[in-house]
């Protein structure tokens, strides 16, 4: 607290600019023997195994070329990758940990165009590909693609005398109904009968992907009835409320694993934590998947998600190993070893699915093989210049209908005002 | 004879001052390389559009016109003021009123010292999470006292627009008065005691002591403290980004948080320089009007 008058961060910009004009002076990357050793920006190494499993299985395939990973705090990335780029960092490969970001490393110019090799792959069998395309070049190839499901526990479900196959067609006036009559106890001990973790796209993103509605558009009243039930389910107590879950810090993971909620809508990548907790004896819970709740019976299954990528930065000076390291992990291989730690791969095919259910661990019942066959995901945020804008006004907006202060009508008129105004 | 005087007078004044200037040189290098030059370098930024990759692009006085158009940037300001209005005067108050407490010869009055300085120097996220479950709004303990004495509806405090930024206020003052409670303790020490015991003799009651002798006398100390809290008010970043991250809605953001999300996140490097600019201008001016009115008050 007892810096200068001067703002920190202008101190920061500027010396990134110093250091920006300094260039880099990287380690020497062609060590002795012929092997090359390419670096690869990551998050969370030890929590995140499907980095572990990727980076053994190429070097495996490829003897000559040796990967070391750059380990950065998941909550950091963006920022650090950014402060990075901006310093002339010359780590080889970057993943690519949202597309909006994606976008915006994109358009900068700071990653090299892999268009022919994202030409190679087969856009039917990578449903998250296109994310990629920014106005007809591809700069990052997706190798996982994670889109969101119902987490339940089936212990308390057989509990309620809830048979599972009823969560197989649910819609989400269903899974309000269910959720009320699952809620128990009271205080310390209460089960909520669902949990709706903090983030505005639990109900924004659902609404969207389930309506066709536009979350770029300024016009938000697709979002009213998913909004009306997450706040009349929290005005009953079948949620915990926000203001709680956001004040406490409350984490879903907590929520889940302890039994404090029955059903919870979250994404694919929830399941590889279980799978890892379940492993050491973290956690006993007994937990089930199922499709993400729907508007309608129909049968349809309609959900949101995102695809995680690599790309390879300007400044490598290993480019052509970079690139076949980003290009394995997009293949058939490295979906193989991504299937294999337990998470989600960009690639989707029947062998691949036959690999991931064949896990100790995963529930393989009818249901869960259900919620792996979405007929459609809906990219959780449209990708453009003014993606991270609007985020941020309906993050704010968001707070404000969960917590009470603004009337749904008002809050949601705000949105659209805000975006509208704002937004240049 | 007088001009070798002469000569050796200058030579001996200029070397006094190579003297003078190496004292000072570590520090005025380390001044210049991680504040000085960077703040010339952000001064030019703020006229330019850069992205920290592509080359900057001079765009003259846009990103200040952006920034006159930007509610955001106004509710930030208005949230900064409302936040040193209540920030400074509460802690100055608490710090001098424990300082005077405190420098009497009470039993614990060392241990009294010390736990008061123990929130300055916890790790901030510590403080701002603890502070956060005390004010939870169910299950706090806060609002379950103010139940327990018959309010029905206690506030929300972080999770409500109107009761948030009082909230992080309290846990503010409560983290830095240790810290201005030390230089006021400080500042005590070097008042006579003859004053007092005079004052005694004349028969002066205790209100009327501390009005008239120690308030007076801890001049140079509350000059010296309301600065540094004035200008570490208007810089406030850290606690309120892990209490609240701004909200709920933009209730607490404040400006450097809106230079954070502008620069650091957003990569608008340019425009985040001009809103540090703003910021930069702001507390200069205050501690101008401040310094203006101690030399008044001096005088």
């Amino acid at each position: 607290m007892k810096r200068h008058l001067i703002p920190s961060l202008a101190a920061a910009a500027a010396l990134a600019l110093l250091t920006a004009c300094g260039g880099s002076s990287g380690a020497s990357d062609q060590a002795a023997g012929g092997t090359q050793t390419i670096k690869v920006a990551l998050w969370n190494y030890a929590t995140t195994p499907e980095f572990k499993a990727i980076i053994d299985g190429f070097q495996t395939a490829n003897p000559t070329i040796k990967v070391e990973p750059v380990d950065i705090l998941a909550d950091d990335y963006a920022e650090k990758v950014t402060t990075m780029l901006a310093g002339g960092d010359t780590t080889d490969v970057l993943t690519m940990k949202n597309v909006i970001d994606y976008s915006r490393f994109g358009t900068r110019g700071q990653l090299i165009p892999l268009t022919d090799e994202a030409k190679k792959l087969d856009a039917a069998k990578y449903p998250g590909l296109s994310s990629y395309d920014l106005e007809g070049k591809y700069f990052a190839l997706p190798y996982r693609q994670d889109f969101w499901v119902l987490y339940y526990n089936k212990t308390l479900l057989k509990q309620a005398g809830v048979d599972e196959s009823k969560l197989k067609n649910l819609t989400w006036e269903g899974y309000a109904t269910l959720a009320k009559s699952l809620t128990k106890g009271d205080g310390g001990s209460k089960v909520y009968g669902a949990y709706q973790h903090t983030w505005r796209s639990i109900v924004q993103a659902t609404s969207a992907a389930q309506t066709g509605g536009d979350l770029l558009s300024g016009d938000y009243g697709f979002f009213k009835d998913q909004y009306s039930m997450t706040l009349d389910l929290q005005k009953n107590g079948t949620l915990m409320p926000w203001a709680t879950a956001s004040s406490q810090k409350v984490t879903y993971n907590t929520m889940f694993s302890t039994g404090k909620a029955v059903l919870m809508p979250m994404g694919t990548w929830y399941a590889s934590t279980l799978l890892a907790d379940t492993k050491s004896g973290k956690t006993k819970v007994e937990w089930g998947m199922a499709p993400l709740p729907q508007r309608a019976a129909d049968g349809q299954v309609t959900t949101f998600g995102s695809p995680t990528a690599f790309a390879v930065n300007k400044n490598s000076k290993n480019s052509d190993a970079a690139k076949k390291f980003v290009e394995w992990a997009s293949s058939e291989a490295g979906a193989m070893a991504v299937a294999k730690a337990g998470v989600t791969p960009a690639l989707n095919s029947q062998q691949i699915l036959d690999t991931y259910f064949a896990l100790p661990g995963v529930p393989n019942g009818d249901v869960a093989k259900q919620a792996f066959k979405p007929g459609k995901v809906v990219l959780e945020m449209p990708v453009s210049d003014k993606s991270s804008d609007v985020d941020q006004i309906l993050t704010e907006e968001h707070e404000l209908i969960m917590t009470g202060e603004k009337s749904l009508d008002d809050g949601l008129a705000e949105m659209s005002k805000r975006v509208k105004s704002e937004v240049r | 004879m007088a001009v070798t005087t002469l000569s050796a007078g200058t030579s001996r004044r200029r070397s006094s001052t190579w003297i003078g200037w190496s004292f000072i040189l570590p520090n005025f290098l380390g001044f210049a390389a991680l504040t000085l030059v960077p703040v010339i370098a952000a001064l030019a930024l703020s006229f330019l559009d850069w992205d920290s990759y592509s080359t900057p692009r001079w765009v003259g006085l846009d990103n200040f016109e952006r920034m006159i158009h930007n509610d955001t940037f106004w509710t930030a300001l208005k949230n900064t003021a409302y936040y040193a209005v209540g920030h400074v005067p509460l802690t100055l108050c608490a710090a001098l009123g424990f300082a005077v407490l405190l420098n009497q010869k009470l039993r614990g009055a060392r241990f009294f010292r010390t736990a008061l300085f123990f929130p300055y120097i916890t790790s901030l996220v510590a403080v701002a999470v603890v502070w956060n479950m005390l004010l939870s709004p169910d299950l706090g303990p806060v609002n379950q006292f103010l139940r327990a004495i018959g309010i029905d509806s206690p506030p929300g405090w972080t999770t409500s627009t109107t009761w948030a930024m009082p909230a992080v206020i309290v846990a503010s003052v409560w983290r830095d008065l240790g810290y201005y409670m030390i230089l006021y303790l400080a500042g005590l020490q070097t008042i006579p005691a003859e004053l007092y015991e005079a004052a005694e003799v004349d028969g002066a009651n205790g209100w009327q002591r501390f009005w008239s002798i120690t308030v007076p006398s801890l001049r140079p100390t509350t000059f010296f403290v309301l600065i540094m809290l004035t200008i570490s008010s208007f810089k406030v970043f850290d606690l309120i980004q892990v209490m609240t991250e701004g909200g709920p809605g933009r209730s607490t953001l404040v400006l450097s948080q809106v230079i954070y999300r502008e620069g650091i996140v957003q990569g608008r490097f340019g425009y985040s320089s001009a809103v540090s600019m703003v910021l930069f201008v702001i507390v200069l001016t205050i501690t101008l009007i401040q310094f203006q009115l101690q030399r008044r008050s001096e005088r």
